[in-house]
This record gives C-alpha cells, structure tokens and sequence, in this order.
C-alpha cells in the first residue's frame, strides 16, 4: 500500500515536473533572450546562458525612451483594466444570479440572446462599435476607452456565473430568505461569498483580455497620453522590427510582469471556495 | 401562482444592467453588420447600393473562403478536444494538497497572462531553426546519445496547423485548469468515500464519480472553447499569416484581409455571418447535446 | 520642430498622433475619415497612398503651389514628387524617400577575391559573383554564407521584374494579364526562385529565419536588397559595405522608389494653416535637421546634396534618376496583390512551376482588380 502511494506520488509529480517544464521554459528563454544586447546577432542558442553577456540595456532603452510617457501609459492600463473588470464583475454577476435563480417571463430566451452575443467574431464589430462610440463623442476619452471593453467577455461572464450559481445548494439561499433577507442580500451574503473561485476566474480573464488588448485602444484614442502599455509598447515593436528578438522580448516581459502579479494576487481565491466548508458546516 | 409577479420584476431588474450594455455595445452592433452584409458597402466609396444575398452567393464560389472554412474546422477538431483534455488532466493533477501544488498552478498559468501577440511572438523564437528552442533541444539531444536528427527544421513553416493549435492549447490551458478546478472543488468528498467503500478504483472513481458531476463546467468549457477556436486570429496573424499555401487561413483571418486589405466592408460583414450561423449551429448542437444527456440521467435516477 | 512651428504662429496647437506598424496606419486613419475625425494633414507613404488619393481624402495641393511664390516644387526630386501626381494634380509634398538598391559586404567580396559591383552590371555577372561568394560551412550547417540575402517581401522584389523589362500590371493599372503573365515577368521570377531553388545562392524562407538577424548583417550574406533605412544599422555595426543599383538585363538600370510625404485632409478647416504647416515641415530648414539622424534621404535636393560626398549615399542619389514609384501608389488594392505576390513566390520556392504559379495569380490579380 505504502510502495504504490510512492510511486503513484513519484508519477504524479514527474508528470507535473514535465508539464511544468514545457509551459514555462519559452518564458526563460524569452527573459534569457531579453537580456541580450540590442544589436546582438544571436548565433547559437548557448550565446543566451552565457550570464557575461546579460544587461538590463534593453528594459534601460525602452523604459527611458524619449517621447514615451511610460509611466502615464502603465497608469492608464491599470486604470482602464481595474474598471472594465469591476464593472463587469458587477453586471454579471447580477444578471448571472437571475439567470440561476429567479423565475421571469422570457429567461431562457433572454439567456440564449446572451450567449449568442458570444458568437459575433469581433473583427467585424469593430467597425459598428467605433461608429457608436464616436456618434456618443466618446473618442479619446476613458469612458470610450473602458466602455466597448467588456463586450468581449460579458456573455462569457455571465455564462460562466450562472453555471457556477447553479451548482450552489438551493437550500442556503431558501435558509437566507426564511429570515427574510431581500434577493439582493442574498446575491451578495450567501451567493458571491461561496463563488469566490468563479468571481477570481472571471476577474482574472477580465484583466488578461482587457490589459492585453490591442485593437479597440489603438481606434479608440489619439492622443499619446491616452494610450495603453500594450499599444505604446506595441510602438517599439514595429520600430525595433520583427527579428530584433532582444528587444521583442524586453517589450514582452513588460506588459508580462504587471498581469502576472496580479495573477498571483488572485491565485489564492482560484481554489478552497467556501461551498465545501458551507456543505460540510 | 402568487409569487409570479414579484420575481418577474426582481428578474428584469437584475438582468436590466448587462442587457442594456449588450444591447448598446453588442446587439446594436450587431444589427449593423447585419445590415452591411448586404450591401455593396466599400469603407470609403459613398456609393452602397442594396445587394441582397449578392454578397452571401459569393462567398460560396469564393474558394479561398471555403478553404478557410475547412481550415477552420480542422483547427476547432484538433484543439478543443485536446486542449479540454490537457486541462481536465492538469486539474486532476493538482486537485490534491500536495507540497509544492501551488507552484505548479502558477506555472501552468503563465502563458493565460501573456497578451497572443508576444506568446506568438515568443512561438515563433522558440522554433526557428537552430537558434531556437526546440532545434536546441534536438541538438543537445544528438550530442547526447550520438543521434543525428535535423536541427534546422523550421517547425512553424513544416507544421503550421499543428504549431497554432499547440499555441492554442498552451495559451488557453491556465483558465480552463483553473474553472475545472473550481468544478472538482465542488464535489462533495462523500461521494469519493463512498465509492471507496463500494470498493470503486482509481479510473471508475474518476469515471462514474467525477466526470458526471463536473457535466455542468465540462459543458461551460466545451462551449466556450469552441467558440474561441472558431474565432481564432491573432497567432495566425502574427505567426503565419495564413500561409504557407493559405494552410492557417482562417475564417476570421480572412475576414480581417476582407475588411483591411481590401475595404469590402459589406463583404467582410457578410462572412462574417457565415461564420456566425457556424458557430450558432455548433454551439445549438452543444445545448441539444447537454440537455438530452441530463434528461437520460434524471430518468435513469 | 512642432514647437518651432508653434512658436512662429501663436495660437496654434499641433497635435501629434503616432501610430505604432504600418499594417494599422492605413486601417486607423480610414476610421478616422469615416468618423470625420481624420487629421488636418498626414503622412502619405507611397506604398498605400492611391487609397487615400483615389477616394478623394486629399486635398489637390497645386492651387496652393501656385499661389504661393515662397515655395518651388522644383527643389524636390521630380521622380520623387511625382509618386503622389495624378495628371496635373498632387497630393503630397514628399519629405523623404529611398530607392531600393543592393548592399553588398566588401569584406566578403575581398575575402572571395570577387570584384565589386560595376556600373551596367548585368543578372549574369550578379549570378556569378553570388556563386563565388556562396560558402557552405559544413562543419556548422548552421553557418552557411549565402551570396544574397532574399527576403520574400513584393515591394522589395519588384525591381528585378521591372529591371527584366516585365511587369505586375498593364500601365493604366487595371489589369494584370498580358504583364504579370508576360515571358519578361516569368523570366524574372524565374530567375529569382533560381537564387534559391536550383544555385542555392540565396537562403530559403526557413533557412533566413533560422539566423534570426539580418543575415547580411549577421556577415553571413554577401548581398543584400533594401532601402536606405538600413543604412543605419549596418553602420553602426561596422559594417565595411557598399551600395550598388541592383544588375539589369534592360537598357538602362530600373529601381522603385518608396517616398514618405505629407497630405492634407480634403475637408479640413485650416486649408492655410495646414499648408504652412506642409511647407514648413518640408522645408530644407526642417528637412536638415530631420536626415541628420541618417535613416533618410530628404526629397528636398539641396539638402540631400549635402550628403553627396559620401560614396554610398551618392548611389542612392543617383539611383533617383532610374526610379519609379511603386504601384500602391496608383493603385488601390495593391496590398492585396502583394500578398497574391509573397504567396507565389513560397509556391515556387516550394516546388510549383514558375509558369503555373505565375499564371494562377495572374487570373486572381485580375479577379481582385475586377471586384473595385
């Protein structure tokens, strides 16, 4: 018993240790390729573990480039990002909670329109919605900056939402109206706090699509200090070209590091929701 | 029936908010497009006469559209099973309170906080001939045990469906991991023990146990997977551009020529109702598929 | 050189937009016009400038040439000035270009004891000095030096076409039969495939990947075609390099030219303004503070005369005289056409008989012309 638990342990973790490194070893060599000169022309790939050769030269230009307002730009992304992912927090999950759990006329159909809007390749809504957003005068402003965002993934919220509603036991809401909470109570003492994964998984494609978004922002604003980190950045990228590799990745790892950290912020609601403790207390 | 009126209210009240924002940024847009897509309707040209299905019967003698379709439909067929896979495995794998799981869930997380664009870029480093990764890989693999296989095979030019589906896969299996995670999270440990004391093993445990009660996020991730796969641009945008010989054109990468390149905005628009009916149908099948099991399993429960 | 503008008119504001990659440029600043939020002035690049001109975005600068005795056009290189003409009509004041020209490492070439490139050189000589200098390195296949550095890329290929006497499309740009399908045109596309497939001079589309730099920077190309844009780089890395203008088999040399101007929006409200603007930008006073930094060569003559004393740079001058503008400048869909291009090419690369690829996408250059 205790020789198949070894190795059924040395398994899982061999498995685990060869998934890991596959996922993540790109991103070594994205960061070793970072620290290369600007110029470099990379012969071979030992030329990158050789630590002589590593300087921070690259992440020095682009972050001290004149006639890029960093700082400003990187403001505005976590601005923009933090809004669109509250606000969609707050509309899903109140339309997820209806979805789930309470009873009106045309529900289904309303739901299936939802999910429909999921369908819409956006490439061509793009054209639509900058006409809409320019007939509300809102180019070059954040409300037309953040507004148009979350259209991306409200029918997605939503559904995911409603889904992780459903399998919540109907019997702690029932205990929370019998008290005489009012729906909105419920949604919020009973509902959210045992969703806590969902809500973390929601925020954490919320942020991803939303810090990572190139297209609406680039049409959506003009001027310098209204753009994002990734449109800014994106300028280096064309400037400093396709093969210069060095340079492509230190522009990478920038937009990287700030959505990577607010991952793990969140990481530790990802799991240990509160149903399993509400089930068994 | 005497309740009936007050939840209808608290119902559209509740669902008032995210309708009235689809409705403007969504649904608004959407009858747009639906409107461009039959007329002749040139981004820049003032002259946009009614068309009719004209732009729709184009499109069916068009064969580069209809090679995207076929491409994009094998694109969906090789990722969305696999990738669903790799991540209910990952789940499974991390879904027990061993030292050191946590790190592994970071990781696995990793390419999900990258925009495509740089993972697509960081794809293509990756396998250049002899410079990247994977040749490096063969290479020290050769030195090592005296083998002699290609260094300079350029994996991307020589494999590009299997190359953006692998990114698809890589780039998608974090959240997937994560929302199967928070499913497996939510089954009642009873039920393992109880299957342990029906004397169950490990595969019928995982068979007859987990896979039924995670039917609900199975369905959420097989859904919305699908969709993604079928809209998939930016790694064929950034990485192949829909060749070599327009193997990776894809649906929407053709839209976005239709669009760009040539400004045939109604033409853009109407392609991407084809797409749109694809996706529709498919998902409707996904629904019907759903339902039919659950109804089987309340019967038979 | 905005402030310094806004200093000399008070009131005004300039605002700059940037925005990054070309690819989105063109998209970016159509929605603008659509939005009827387009800028006052712009920058027209030749490459996609008939967009722009053949939908009447663009005001007609020639009322404001005439009227205007403090400019003269004839200070600007004619070839270059002519990239955005329709008939008496023009549509931007060219700040700075480039012809496509050929680099070549003068080290390599000594090494391999081959003498540089001559005036009048034909694609035979090319062909020969490529094959002297191609070297393969067997013990590091990695390491091959390749004769000519090919990047499949129309706008940098077309110049042999045209220097073989072909071409893409019939001189009113409608069509593309009977040129594009033409023997000139096959020739020399043939030719170029054959760098590649048959005297493996010039590395495939995989192989120049694998370096993951410029290879004729890296020192392992002997030649290279590109623009002036690169001129920078390949000083800065040391470079001992020449400049020559590509072999012709023609009469005389042929090259394209890719210019960079500034356009004015057709419905702006600040007509004036936006030409003293233009002007002022295109200036020779401007304009020798814009080149100093080296990535282009100023259509402003005399300015550009000034770096005349330098070898390379007067290849490039010279090279002017030969060139034309390329056909996005007259033709709308040709971004469209280009792609048609690139993929043929990695057809034949690939194994397809030039006749038969250069034939299929002769019809769909039709097919794409007909649907405007």
């Amino acid at each position: 018993m205790r020789a198949t638990r070894v190795i059924k342990l040395t398994a899982v973790y061999a498995l685990l240790f060869a998934g890991g490194a596959i996922t993540v070893l790109p991103f070594v060599w994205m960061a070793l390729t970072s620290l290369q000169p600007r110029r470099a022309a990379i012969a071979s790939p030992l030329d990158l573990l050789d630590s002589e050769s590593w300087s921070l030269g690259n992440y020095e230009f682009i972050l001290t480039f004149p006639e890029l307002p960093i700082v400003r730009m990187a403001l505005n992304s976590v601005f923009v990002t933090l809004c669109v992912v509250l606000f969609q927090l707050a509309i899903c999950s109140l339309a997820a909670y209806a979805f789930a759990r309470l009873r009106f006329r045309g529900r289904d159909a309303l739901f299936i329109l939802v999910t429909l809007t999921m369908m819409v390749p956006t490439v061509v809504m793009i054209v639509p919605l900058f006409i809409t957003v320019e007939r509300m005068g809102l180019l070059d402003t954040y409300a037309g900056l953040i507004f148009p965002y979350p259209y991306l993934s409200t029918a997605f919220g939503i559904f995911l939402l409603r889904q992780h509603f459903m399998s919540i036991p109907r019997s702690l809401d029932e205990a929370a109206e019998l008290d005489g909470c009012s729906k909105l109570r419920i949604l919020w003492h009973v509902i959210l706090p045992s969703s806590r994964p969902a809500l973390a998984t929601l925020a954490a494609f919320g942020f991803i699509w939303t810090w990572t978004e190139f297209y609406w922002p680039l049409l959506a604003t003009s001027t310098r200090e209204m753009r994002t980190l990734e449109v800014g950045l994106s300028m280096f990228k064309e400037s400093y070209g396709g093969t210069n590799w060095p340079i492509q990745m230190a522009a990478a790892v920038i937009v990287l590091l700030p959505a990577l950290a607010f991952f793990l912020a969140l990481q530790k609601y990802f799991v240990k929701g509160v149903v399993q403790s509400g089930l068994k207390g | 029936m005497k309740t009936a009126r007050p939840m209808s209210v608290a119902g559209y009240l509740f669902v008032g908010p995210a309708m009235l924002y689809l409705g403007v940024f969504t649904l608004l847009p959407m009858v747009v497009a639906a409107y461009l897509s039959v007329h002749r309707w040139h981004l820049l040209k003032p002259d946009r006469p009614f068309v009719g299905w004209d732009n729709y019967r184009r499109l069916l003698e068009d064969p580069f559209f209809v090679n995207a379709i076929r491409n994009t439909v094998v694109f969906t067929a090789l990722s969305v099973p696999l990738g669903i896979a790799i991540a209910l495995a990952a789940a499974v794998l991390l879904n027990r309170g061993l030292p050191g799981i946590r790190v592994f869930r970071t990781i696995f997380y990793v390419p999900s906080v990258c925009s495509q664009v740089a993972l697509s870029m960081i794809w293509i480093w990756v396998t250049l001939p002899h410079v990247g990764f994977v040749n490096w890989l063969v290479g020290s693999a050769n030195a090592l045990l005296g083998t002699s296989f290609a260094t300079d095979v350029n994996y991307l030019q020589r494999f590009p469906m299997i190359s953006v589906v692998l990114l698809f896969i890589w780039n998608g299996l974090g959240p997937r991991m994560v929302i199967f995670l928070a499913g497996l999270q939510n089954i009642p440990e009873t039920l393992y023990e109880a299957a342990r004391v029906d004397g169950a093993s490990g595969w019928q445990r995982f068979r007859y146990v987990t896979l039924p009660l995670l039917m609900p996020t199975t369905f959420f991730i097989v859904v919305t997977t699908t969709i993604a796969a079928l809209q998939i641009f930016t790694p064929i945008y950034v990485m192949t551009q829909g060749g070599p010989n327009r193997a990776t054109d894809v649906v929407v990468f053709h839209i976005y020529k239709e669009a760009w390149h040539k400004f045939h905005i109604g033409q853009a628009s109407a392609m991407s109702y084809v797409l749109f009916s694809i996706i529709l149908t498919i998902s409707l099948l996904q629904f019907w598929a759903m339902k039919r099991r659950s109804d089987m399993i309340a019967e038979s429960a | 050189m905005r402030s310094e503008f806004e200093r000399r008119h008070p009131g005004v504001r300039i605002q700059i937009e940037n925005i990054p990659g070309e690819g989105q440029y063109v998209p970016k600043l159509l929605m603008m016009f659509v939005a009827k939020k387009a800028p006052d002035v712009m920058h027209l690049d030749a490459s996609y400038a008939s967009v722009f001109i053949d939908n009447d975005l663009l005001l007609d600068l020639t009322p404001e040439i005439k009227s205007d005795d403090s400019f003269r056009l004839d200070d600007y290189f004619t070839n270059v000035v002519d990239v955005a003409r329709r008939g008496d009509k023009l549509f931007a004041i060219p700040l700075d270009f480039t012809p496509i020209v050929l680099y070549y490492n003068k080290r390599l070439f000594d090494e391999a004891k081959v003498a540089y490139p001559a005036k009048g050189w034909n694609c035979d000589d090319f062909l020969a000095k490529a094959k002297a200098l191609t070297i393969d390195n067997h013990k590091e296949p990695g390491k091959k030096q390749y004769g000519m550095h090919f990047i499949n890329w129309m706008p940098l290929w077309i110049p042999w076409v045209w220097t073989e006497g072909g071409d893409v499309l019939s001189p009113d740009g409608r069509h593309a039969e009977g040129y594009f399908d033409s023997d000139k045109t096959i020739r020399a596309v043939e030719f170029l495939a054959s760098l590649i497939t048959k005297y493996h001079v010039a590395p495939t589309h995989s192989e120049a990947a694998a370096a993951g730099v410029d290879l004729f920077r890296a020192g392992r190309a002997a030649m290279h075609i590109a623009g002036h844009w690169m001129i920078i780089d390949y000083r800065s890395d040391g470079i001992d390099f020449g400049v020559a203008m590509l072999p012709t088999n023609a009469a005389s040399p042929k090259t394209v030219v890719y210019e960079s101007g500034l356009a004015i929006n057709r419905s702006t409200k600040k007509r004036e303004l936006a030409w003293e603007y233009v002007k002022f930008m295109t200036s020779a006073e401007v304009q020798k503070v814009r080149v100093s930094g080296g990535l282009a060569i100023s259509a402003q003559k005399e300015v550009a005369q000034y770096y005349a004393s330098d070898e390379q740079e007067r290849t490039f001058l010279n090279a002017v005289e030969f060139a034309s503008g390329p056909w996005g400048a007259r033709v709308e869909p040709y971004a469209v056409v280009e792609d048609l291009g690139r993929e043929m090419m990695e057809d034949i690369v690939n194994g397809t008989p030039v006749p038969d690829a250069v034939h299929k996408t002769c019809r769909l250059i039709d097919l794409e012309l007909s649907q405007q």
